[in-house]
């Protein structure tokens, strides 16, 4: 039953390659289709990265989505003014950090639930972005080649797609503050107990103003990738990461004991999401049976490491 | 309906594993858009998918929700799936990458009213020239050639801008026709309300009976919203014409409703999808396609057919 808890999403990830291994001989497990998936994923996991460090705390952050929308179309307005593509990405960035701030100051210092605090600047960064790219989708001439060339390149010698080293990238740093730094260690603190924390010297409002921040630079991030890789933007476009990103680290939990988001564990959750759209639309599976069978492999591995805890007790 | 999904599901499971490594010598077509959602879009697949029985192909529709990047996602997976052809409705120019992953592999892309692209083997949609060319005369012959008209147009918009060029055309070769104003209505709330308030202020400075002789809309919500401004200014009475184009059902029902609004276009989905079909075959069957559009026929919408 432990040995379920533990690794039941690794081995149904395993189980679901083995099964597309099985029913796709020639294309499923070729470097190609591989390299493919990487790159499809790509966008997905920055933001599944990201969320997981506020979700270290307990917390949540629902605007991510809309983030990335927001960066990209800050970004193509400003290619439109002709600023130069550096330039364009730092301030597209930048518009992710003082997003992320803004939730981290409504969550840590005014004292909003993450989940409604989230709520209210998802409406707004959605607005914005809609603001600033007057409700239309950004694309053709004003979009720069450096800008769009860039998802299509990859890393020279190794032949891994720009956006798959983009993430792998995200997901090394990611790793690096959360498990072998203190600042990692406290936020993992303040998600077992943020009160323990506090009195225990942990500076909580600061760290989780940061973590927010972090995660909206994520988002942000990856907005830029999808942008990059539709070589075009438009208001809405970075939406759908955010449910996704989410279902990615609950997948990811259900591989730890305490139940806590370990960014490897995002990972998983990110690949079984990816590998299930890739494979399944290769057998020519309907869309809509896709979603119902994604759904319910969530839950069912929500459910059964939700099971053996309930055994524990 | 999830049953029947589940059957199809089934369906393609033994499909697969009982063809695996065979050739589908009767055709596979993966149709994607992120649109399917919308009610046009059904009208497209099931004149598309309609066409495709009959050739026995089998058809794969994946829709992707909104989400564009997965419109590229699928159809690198229909690429290593080795379809025989992609059909897509989205804008070529936002699936570059998937449209050149597809030409790497040789699999032909067609466009069921996407855009013009080099890399698609052509794009099946509706002359949007030619329907802006139908209302437009139809306006200049009611009016007899003669009197002011109010144009509303989206020149931001590429499909839309390039409706009111010929708009624009028609009326300047009609020497007694006057454009007494080009507007442009600001579209976040839909159009109508914004159209509305305009029109409103139009009225307002051209009082007299008769000083407005039409309203020619690049699409459907300009139009209602001038017609509810002409109705709520009690000038209904005045024979002022409207028309819009996209003929949507609250455009049908104001025509039929044998007020102003007199006319609107209507776009064949389902003969834009059938057509798509007819694409596909000639150039899974070899043929190059010399035309990077082919137009559907659209049809003028009067008070006469609206209930057909």
């Amino acid at each position: 039953m432990i040995w379920l808890r533990r690794y039941g999403t690794l081995a149904g990830l395993a189980a679901i390659v083995l099964f597309f291994s099985v029913m796709l001989p020639e294309t499923f497990l070729t470097l190609r289709n591989l390299g493919n998936i990487g790159q499809q994923v790509s966008m997905l996991a920055v933001v599944a990265f990201a969320m997981t460090v506020v979700m270290v705390m307990g917390d949540f952050d629902l605007s991510v989505g809309a983030m990335a929308s927001l960066s990209g179309v800050v970004a193509a307005v400003l290619f439109v003014h002709g600023w130069p593509v550096p330039l364009a990405l730092a301030a597209a960035l930048a518009v992710g950090v003082i997003g992320g701030i803004l939730n981290g100051v409504l969550v840590a210092v005014v004292g909003i639930l993450p989940f409604v605090a989230t709520l209210g600047t998802l409406t707004m960064f959605g607005g914005a972005a809609s603001l600033v790219s007057d409700g239309r989708t950004i694309f053709g001439r004003d979009i720069p080649e450096a800008f769009s060339g860039f998802a299509k390149g990859t890393v020279p010698g190794l032949g891994l797609p720009a956006l798959t080293a983009v993430a792998l990238a995200v997901l090394a740093l990611v790793w690096v503050l959360l498990e072998q730094t203190t600042w990692g260690r406290r936020l993992y603190a303040i998600g077992g107990n943020a009160e323990a924390a506090r009195l225990a010297g942990v500076r909580v409002i600061r760290l989780r103003i940061q973590a927010f921040a972090l995660t909206g630079l994520g988002a942000a991030a990856a907005g830029l990738m999808y942008a990059a890789r539709v070589a075009s933007a438009n208001p809405t476009q970075g939406n759908g990461l955010m449910l996704d990103a989410i279902a990615a680290v609950f997948l990811g939990m259900t591989m730890n004991e305490e139940g806590a988001p370990r960014v490897l564990a995002t990972l998983v959750g990110v690949l079984i999401l990816a590998v299930l759209d890739n494979g399944l639309t290769q057998m020519s599976v309907d869309s809509y049976v896709r979603e119902i069978l994604v759904g319910a492999i969530i839950l069912a591995a929500v459910g059964m490491a939700g099971l053996g805890g309930l055994a524990r007790r | 309906m999830i049953a029947n999904s589940v059957r199809r599901m089934a369906g393609a499971l033994v499909l697969t594993m009982g063809l695996a490594g065979m050739a589908f010598a009767e055709g596979k077509v993966t149709v994607i858009t992120p649109y399917l959602a919308q009610p046009g879009t059904q009208f497209y697949l099931d004149g598309f998918k309609a066409s495709a029985e009959g050739k026995g192909w089998d058809v794969n529709v994946v829709d992707t929700a909104g989400d564009i990047a997965a419109v590229i996602a699928r159809m690198e997976d229909a690429v290593t799936q080795g379809v025989n052809a992609i059909v897509i409705n989205v804008d070529p120019a936002q699936v570059t990458a998937g449209l050149e992953a597809a030409k790497a592999a040789n699999i032909p892309v067609v466009g069921m009213d996407a855009g013009m692209s080099p890399l698609l083997a052509t794009n099946v949609t509706s002359n949007g020239y030619a329907m802006a060319a139908e209302t437009a005369t139809y306006v200049a012959n009611r009016i007899g050639g003669t009197g002011n008209v109010v144009m509303f147009v989206f020149d931001a918009f590429p499909p839309v801008q390039m409706r009111g060029v010929i708009a624009d055309a028609i009326f300047a070769n009609n020497p007694d026709i006057k454009v007494l104003d080009r507007v442009t209505p600001d579209v976040q709330d839909g159009g109508i309300a914004d159209s509305r308030a305009k029109m409103e202020a139009i009225l307002a400075a051209n009082p007299e009976p008769g000083s407005i002789a039409a309203v020619w809309a690049a699409w459907d919500q300009p139009a209602l919203g001038a017609l509810q401004a002409i109705e709520a200014a009690g000038r209904q009475g005045e024979g002022i014409v409207i028309t819009g184009i996209d003929a949507n059902p609250q455009a049908r029902e104001a025509i039929a409703a044998k007020g102003n609004f007199e006319a609107s276009m209507a776009q064949d989905f389902a003969g834009i999808g059938a057509a798509t079909a007819d694409a596909v075959a000639r150039v899974v069957g070899g043929e190059t396609i010399r035309e990077p559009m082919i137009y559907v026929p659209t049809k003028l919408i009067t008070a006469a057919n609206v209930a057909e």
